[in-house]
């Protein structure tokens, strides 16, 4: 069997471990509904998760979603607070502005060769600066939260019945992002780049555009993601997103994208934000101190990264007797 | 066959850098369908000259001529839509990549802007099945070997329709048996009109592939010669210059006898074969020098001993005590090591000569157990510049700025405040300027006057015999030779080093 379908069934088995436990544990985990609420929960950090994926098998890394997604919404409620612009167009200027952070971010890490994590924490910080600097305040001037409860912007919080619209998206989405990983020269470069720059560069790769193309895909991911959860909550703060970088990469890491770049896919990234919303449900069913959550998922994360190593080089020295054997 | 049709032609090429020439007035051709040598000494300007062909770097003066017209090659895309792939000797192949995706990276099939997997595929075993690559298209690179990896790297050049394949020391990492499949591949490349430039210090394998071969020497050419006149001993000879030849080893003066083992080296052997059962004894005061070729095991069996990298079976003992096999447990043996990357191993490149100096010695300036005395580490930093003529003598003055030379001499400082027993010093004058080298053989020569070993792991043959007072020649992982440093010349150790004899 191939590596990275092992891989995708290690990632499912896990997920069905989770599951298998807590529905031990409470009766209202394994109904429709809940798996539905489970995977809506996924969604956004789902969603994001296909930029993030993209970064890190370049090797590189996001911190700046969860600012990038307060900010896109904090644009979209000035217009919708103070100006006529229809909700359509509203949306495409905050699909915009997640654009504009992507390049910032890409031009920071690919042209200013900034390390990525460093770039991206100081991006983040200057995106949030950003959202309080325009943020909507009230008359003695406080910073308040901004009502979005047009019926036709909060529709995108409903769906057709229990499927929500934003489950749908994260499984087109996710398609979307797997046909680009596999089937484009771009998918291919991000591999060459993370894996071996000076070979992608003898190739002719061009490793700048890859990698700030790979960030663009990330703004645009979290301005979507910023779209939805403004319209399920009706509503957006300054502090929206705070902390929910952290997401999308536990999702990537748990699907087997490794850090170090040159490995993983978008499927396991799904997997992986699945698997991490059901872990959030099955906590709060449980009745536990919701402080857990953030060191179960932790603990899970070391675990996941060591078992990783191990198996990659299991997998490689396997496979290299096999090929040797093969050779004598 | 090899007929005399020249494909490549560079035509009086001179290259300086910062105003020390590297090549004069080089003249080297490559025929269609040949396998064409390119041999010298370290420094003799082989890889300079393949860098300029390849538009890696620019040329001083000289032409460059491909398929009877002259070309200005300004980067390697330019080399490469000529028909020139240079196999490089670090591998640039992608490992999470298959095989197919590798040889047409960055230029993939596609059918409705999507890559064409299908045909990729097709299109590789095509290629795999002309020229009969033990390869399959779908695999994984990440799960091939070195030798493997090579193939890969080379099939990717044949499928861009190079005419001419350079190699450099191809067969530096691969395994007997990997390169007896290489050189089936390059014959049969030969025999299919594909023309190769192969570069190596190996002899045997020169001698077994070359229609020709060039040697240079101090940048400039020093022979073309035809298969039949391919002798090592003329070729050794053609590459070192007869002159320096007979002069070295003789002048030095015999060391006095000492049959005192100090240490004691048995059956050493490492996980992978860098390094097969090497036994050897190191007595009190002697300068013992490792020959060989880069990549004979002699760095990976030093590493080994002081404790850095693990060994699989074998014994080191110091004055009849085991090692413990760990850098912190060996320097309190009374170990020191010089590491072969200076820049990245050796110092700290921030930190000032004081610091640099006290940073192996902070057992001797703690002042209580605890506290670091400052005065004693300067102290300590200011002795070592005057002892060993560090300059500048600033004794705060970044190392990093510093010239290499006196680099090194920071390095070999801080050794010599500890109480030494060995001292194990790898390359320890590359990249370093004549008058600074004597400087360090002299350094060391007093070392060993004081009873330390000294053990010297050089590539540099003149080195190698002007300090060593015995010399032990590494090939392949094993001790090959030993040579009393009197009655040695270089084309001895050239020639144990590269199997033309025994």
């Amino acid at each position: 069997m191939k590596q990275q379908t092992l891989r995708r069934l290690i990632s499912l088995g896990m997920l069905a471990a989770l599951c298998i436990f807590f529905s031990v544990l409470s009766k209202s985990f394994l109904t429709a509904n809940n798996m539905l609420e489970i995977v809506r929960d996924a969604a956004v950090p789902g969603i994001i998760g296909v930029g993030v994926t993209y970064v890190i098998i370049t090797s590189g890394i996001d911190l700046s979603t969860g600012a990038t997604m307060a900010l896109v919404a904090m644009v979209m409620a000035n217009i919708y607070k103070y100006t006529l612009i229809p909700i359509p167009i509203m949306i495409l200027v905050g699909i915009l502005v997640g654009f504009v952070c992507g390049v910032v971010n890409g031009l920071v890490v690919a042209k200013l060769h900034l390390p990525e994590f460093i770039g991206t924490l100081a991006t983040m910080g200057i995106f949030r600066a950003l959202t309080y600097i325009i943020a909507v305040r009230d008359a003695n001037g406080t910073i308040s939260s901004v009502a979005m409860n047009h019926s036709s912007y909060a529709i995108l919080g409903k769906g057709f019945g229990r499927i929500y619209f934003v489950s749908i998206a994260f499984v087109v989405i996710t398609i979307i992002g797997q046909i680009v990983l596999k089937y484009t020269r771009f998918g291919t470069n991000l591999y060459a780049v993370g894996a071996n720059p000076k070979a992608a560069e003898l190739s002719g790769i061009n490793i700048a555009r890859t990698r700030i193309i790979a960030y663009i895909v990330v703004g645009l991911c979290a301005a979507i993601g910023a779209i939805f959860t403004t319209g399920r909550l009706q509503s957006t703060t300054a502090l929206l997103g705070e902390g929910f970088e952290f997401n999308p990469i536990a999702a990537s890491v748990i699907g087997g994208v490794s850090l170090s770049g040159g490995y993983g896919e978008i499927i396991g990234t799904f997997i992986g934000a699945i698997f991490m919303a059901a872990l959030e449900n099955g906590v709060l069913k449980l009745q536990m101190n919701t402080a857990y959550q953030y060191v179960i998922k932790g603990v899970i994360i070391i675990m996941v990264v060591i078992f990783d190593a191990w198996f990659n080089s299991v997998m490689e020295k396997k496979a290299q007797e096999a090929a040797a054997g093969k050779e004598a | 066959m090899a007929n005399n049709e020249i494909i490549l032609e560079a035509k009086n090429i001179y290259k300086s850098f910062s105003g020390v020439p590297v090549l004069q007035d080089v003249h080297f051709e490559v025929r269609k369908g040949e396998v064409h040598a390119l041999m010298g000494e370290n420094g003799a300007g082989k890889s300079t000259l393949i860098k300029i062909i390849t538009g890696v770097y620019s040329k001083d003066a000289g032409s460059i001529w491909w398929e009877g017209k002259e070309v200005q090659v300004n980067s390697y895309a330019d080399v490469q839509k000529l028909g020139i792939a240079c196999i490089y000797q670090e591998l640039s192949v992608e490992p999470p990549l298959t095989v197919a995706q590798n040889v047409f990276l960055g230029r993939e099939p596609r059918k409705f802007g999507l890559i064409d997997h299908k045909k990729m595929i097709r299109d590789t075993e095509e290629l795999i099945a002309r020229y009969g690559f033990p390869l399959k298209a779908d695999e994984l690179v990440a799960n091939l070997g070195i030798g493997l990896r090579q193939l890969v790297e080379i099939l990717k050049g044949l499928s861009c329709d190079s005419k001419l394949l350079i190699m450099d020391e191809p067969t530096a990492s691969l395994s007997g048996k990997e390169a007896e499949s290489l050189f089936e591949i390059i014959e049969k490349l030969r025999d299919q009109g594909v023309s190769i430039i192969y570069i190596s210090h190996r002899l045997e394998e020169v001698y077994r592939l070359s229609d020709r071969l060039t040697v240079l020497r101090n940048g400039q050419n020093a022979a073309v010669l035809n298969h039949e006149q391919i002798e090592p001993r003329l070729v050794i000879k053609t590459m070192i210059g007869k002159e320096v030849d007979e002069s070295a080893g003789s002048a030095k003066e015999m060391r006095k006898n000492n049959n005192e083992v100090v240490l004691d080296v048995k059956n050493f052997s490492d996980e992978i074969g860098m390094f097969k059962n090497v036994s050897f004894q190191a007595h009190r005061g002697e300068i013992l020098g490792f020959g060989g070729l880069i990549g004979a095991g002699r760095t990976e069996l030093m590493r080994a001993i002081y404790g850095i990298d693990k060994h699989k079976s074998g014994t080191a003992t110091l004055n009849g005590v085991e090692l413990k096999y760990s850098p912190k447990e060996s320097i309190k043996a009374g170990f020191g090591f010089v590491p072969e990357d200076r820049r990245n191993q050796g110092f700290i490149p921030l930190l000032s000569t004081v610091k640099n100096v006290a940073l192996t010695n902070y057992d001797i300036v703690k002042k209580n157990g605890t506290s670091i005395s400052d005065k004693d580490e300067r102290d300590m930093g200011i002795r070592a510049i005057q002892q060993i003529d560090i300059r500048p003598d600033n004794p705060d003055k970044e190392v990093g700025l510093m010239s290499g030379g006196n680099q090194q001499k920071v390095v070999l400082g801080k050794w010599i405040q500890r109480d030494l027993k060995v001292l194990i010093v790898d390359e320890p004058t590359a990249g370093i300027d004549v008058g600074a080298k004597d400087q360090i053989y002299s350094i060391l020569e007093d070392l060993a006057s004081q009873g330390i070993v000294v053990i010297i792991v050089t590539s540099d043959l003149q080195e190698l015999i002007r300090v060593s007072h015995r010399i032990l020649v590494m090939r392949k992982g094993s001790i090959i030779k030993e040579f009393d440093s009197g009655i040695v010349t270089q084309s001895m150790v050239l020639e144990a080093g590269s199997g033309i004899v025994d």
